[in-house]
């Protein structure tokens, strides 16, 4: 946030920018608990097995992965594409 | 954003066209995740292969497609229909 007219007070924005990291934070995990539990747990028994553990290990990396891979692929997609921001953002 | 009334200092207009649509670019990003992580990859392994990776390459640019074809559809629908507007909109 270097845009003048925004907040003058830097501990404040310091203080907007860690609680806004800590809830993007929240919401991954959140995400991340919703995918991985559809991909990975079959029916809920008394313990998380080791297979199962194992699943989410992947998971996490998988889906890190995928988001990056996305990423890329929309910013050389865009480039190649040129304006379908029209229909893409909002 | 062009109206009288609104703020009249062109930088921080600029900061927030800019800011806008980098988080409007974020959450594309973060939709197609979702998406094509749901459509293409079955188990998660200890690496993304490349069948996974192509699927990911396909699906970005069919959902692109795929939002174009509904905006044309959607407008050619509503352009014959009339006013289908009062019950769709809102």
């Amino acid at each position: 946030m270097d845009g003048k007219g925004a907040t003058a007070d830097p501990q404040l924005q310091q203080f907007i920018e860690v609680e806004s990291q800590k809830q993007r934070f929240q919401q991954l995990v959140h995400q991340m608990t919703e995918v991985c539990w559809e991909k990975c747990m079959d029916k809920p028994g008394p313990k998380l097995d080791s297979r199962t553990e194992a699943c989410f290990v992947n998971c996490v990396e998988r889906f890190i992965d995928t988001s990056q891979f996305i990423l890329n692929r929309l910013e050389q997609t865009q480039r190649s594409r040129g304006a379908f921001s029209e229909t893409m953002y909002e």
